[in-house]
């Protein structure tokens, strides 16, 4: 309500600005120049959606046409009556790639944080040595660690089940550095209140820390989800059993060799759209905590 | 209500070579508001958290009641503290802030929910229990923080500057209700803060700290009236007392103290000072800006007849209730306080005495008091 509000107030203040009877030229070309900027950067989203919606003769169209003129269902029904047709129903990958993304995101969250909160608030042996080998992974591009993350998998025996999708992803540098961002900034005097108050570790951990870092939480929870819902690795290296690949792996094949015939560009387009959405739908939701959260860490 | 007692307190951060706590002795009576004043730096913050449990003690033992708690946690020590910056929680309202301690104790709800109302009717909160903690001005949360600090019903009190944040009116007001609090519940207290004032009118017993060593514990009127050296005496009043360097001599029987400008008599009620060891030597006399007088009827007085000293007026300070005029005669500084309705030109010459009954003598070298 009283955000509402508040940017309403904000929005009424800025036009007032730009009314006042000497126009401040830098305020106003800034505000066309962003505006341009994120139609621009918008195109993109628009171009998925309605890539999905088209029929199948505009696809091929030339030069391509942002928008469909005769949005169809078409894509969808070609998808699922495609996926009905093989061994694997579709609803199997989505399946997979939900359960699998939603364990993700839940270990990475609560691990990113859990970690975090030993960084920021405790001291024990090594602690900056150790922070400081996850600030060092985060600078190793994924490519790097391919082959020793396959010998670590196949060694621990998880290949070819759901841990092969998860654990490469719950360790989360990334999550641990924002979140120790955050955590950094409860003031010490919180915690001790909450120990004087009664609270044991764990205590304070989840009814103290945890919904006082409720952006970072987020925050971290989208990247994650980003991270594992749309990404093909694990399907590709750790799993060879059909029916325990996850739904982008689906989608790639579709666009690679299967499917390459014209329909199979339909079937891919809606798909892809089918792949993006719940990131879109998620980070909508979080995305004032985000911010919130970068605006904390200094990141951007 | 349970006491308190510090025995030898030492305490060491790591990694620092000094002791921020110096052999710390002292009981706290049941009941007792202690006051433990003293710079920024000088311990008191230690000391508090070492009885609170969330510091280590690196050596001696702290007691509550009979109960020795140098291993004991934070929260079975039942102690209560209130934050400077207050430390409440921000994502709980009102209400759950003060019911978190007494939730986390498993007390049953319809408890809960009785002791609450009664905290926030002492202090006056009712009417937010509902709200965030943001949505509330300094004041009110400060009285959050007392109320989620009374609700358990600690046999200690600490308070670690809890004014320190609000402005000067509101400290005012605040002090009063924190009396007034300590009166009702008549729990043993303990109060840190750097302000002297807050000290002077809250305590029923200061400790003054500097560097980590007790410097004096008394009565506010004992720490006021009788510092046992010069950091209390310019520490606790304000202005600070003055000081003035010069030595004593003996001429014809009398005793003075003698400075380059002047010569004042020294009452004989305060011979001690003729103890041989300080006939010709330096020594520094304290006097208080209002133990200073300056009217001609005050002057004409037996005592004051032989203690004046020649000043000018360098600065006139309009208080509202005083002034204070900063004088000097050379090299010389004195501030003394005067009836805001005289007039003193800032320039102008003016004959002042010290009550010489009422000074403080101090050895320059341990700034210890002579008397
Ligand atoms: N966590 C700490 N680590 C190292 N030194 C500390 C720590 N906390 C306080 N100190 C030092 O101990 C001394 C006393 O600090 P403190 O008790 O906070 O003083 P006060 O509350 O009287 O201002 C200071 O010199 C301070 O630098
Ligand atoms: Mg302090």
């Amino acid at each position: 309500m009283s955000a509402d509000l508040a940017k309403k107030n904000r929005f009424a203040r800025f036009v007032k600005r730009l009314k006042r009877s000497k126009p401040d030229y830098f305020l106003i070309s800034a505000f066309i120049g962003l505006t341009l900027l994120a139609v621009f950067m918008l195109l993109p989203l628009v171009f998925i959606v309605n890539h999905a919606f088209k029929p199948i003769n505009e696809l091929f169209m030339y030069p391509p046409r942002f928008l469909a003129e005769h949005p169809t269902l078409f894509n969808f029904r070609q998808l699922f009556l495609n996926a009905q047709k093989m061994s694997i129903p579709f609803s199997r990958y989505f399946f997979n790639s939900v359960f699998t993304t939603g364990v993700t995101v839940a270990a990475a969250v609560l691990i990113s944080a859990m970690a975090a909160y030993a960084f920021s608030k405790h001291k024990f042996p090594g602690s900056s040595v150790f922070f400081g080998l996850i600030i060092i992974s985060l600078m190793f591009a994924p490519e790097a660690v391919v082959i020793p993350r396959f010998i670590l998998i196949s060694e621990l025996g998880i290949m070819n089940t759901y841990f092969s999708h998860i654990w490469p992803l719950v360790a989360m540098p990334v999550g641990v550095f924002l979140m120790r961002q955050f955590i950094d900034q409860i003031p010490n005097a919180l915690i001790e209140a909450a120990k004087i108050d009664g609270a044991k570790e764990w205590k304070i951990f989840y009814r103290i820390v945890l919904p006082v870092c409720m952006p970072a939480v987020a925050t971290v929870a989208i990247l994650a989800f980003q991270m594992s819902w749309s990404q093909t690795e694990t399907s590709n290296y750790y799993v060879q059993v059909e029916s325990l690949k996850t739904l982008p792996y689906y989608v790639a094949t579709l666009t690679g060799g299967l499917a390459n015939g014209v329909v199979g560009q339909g079937i891919a387009a809606a798909a892809s759209l089918m792949i993006f959405l719940p990131n879109l739908i998620i980070f909508l939701l979080f995305q004032r905590q985000v911010l919130m959260t970068m605006a904390h860490s200094g990141i951007k | 209500m349970a006491r308190v007692l510090f025995q030898h307190i030492n305490k060491q951060y790591p990694g620092e070579h000094r002791l921020s706590v110096n052999d710390f002795h002292l009981e706290v009576a049941d009941g007792e508001f202690l006051v433990l004043v003293g710079p920024s730096g000088c311990g008191k913050s230690t000391l508090l958290r070492m009885l609170a449990g969330l510091e280590d003690i690196s050596e001696g033992e702290i007691y509550i009641g009979d109960r020795m708690v140098n291993y004991v946690s934070s929260k079975d020590r039942n102690i209560s503290m209130v934050f400077q910056n207050y430390a409440l929680y921000p994502h709980m309202s009102v209400y759950e802030n003060i019911a978190f301690g007494l939730r986390l104790r498993k007390m049953a709800k319809a408890e809960i929910h009785e002791r609450v109302i009664r905290a926030a009717k002492v202090l006056e909160i009712e009417s937010y229990l509902n709200k965030l903690p943001s949505q509330m001005s300094g004041g009110q949360r400060q009285r959050v923080a007392l109320g989620r600090a009374i609700v358990r019903e600690p046999e200690v009190f600490l308070m670690d500057e809890p004014l320190s944040n609000l402005d000067a009116k509101l400290r005012v007001q605040m002090r009063e209700e924190i009396g007034k609090l300590y009166r009702r519940l008549n729990t043993t207290m303990i109060y840190v803060t750097h302000d002297q004032v807050e000290a002077m009118t809250m305590g029923t017993r200061i400790v003054v700290m500097k560097g980590g060593i007790i410097q004096q514990v008394a009565s506010p009127k004992e720490i006021y009236n009788k510092p046992v050296n010069m950091f209390v005496a310019s520490f606790i009043g304000s202005p600070p007392m003055n000081f003035v360097s010069g030595k004593i001599v003996i001429t014809q029987g009398q005793c003075y103290f003698e400075t380059k400008r002047y010569v004042l008599l020294i009452p004989e009620g305060r011979r001690r000072l003729l103890q041989e060891r300080y006939i010709g030597k330096k020594i520094i006399m304290g006097v208080r800006a209002e133990n200073i007088l300056y009217q001609s009827e005050d002057l004409e007085q037996e005592k004051h007849k032989h203690a004046k000293i020649e000043t000018m007026v360098n600065i006139r300070e309009h208080m509202g209730s005083d002034a204070y005029l900063y004088l000097h005669n050379k090299d010389h500084r004195l501030v003394m306080r005067v009836d805001p309705w005289t007039e003193h030109e800032e320039g102008q010459m003016l004959t002042v005495s010290p009550d010489m009954e009422r000074v403080h003598f101090f050895d320059p070298e341990t700034e210890a008091v002579i008397c």
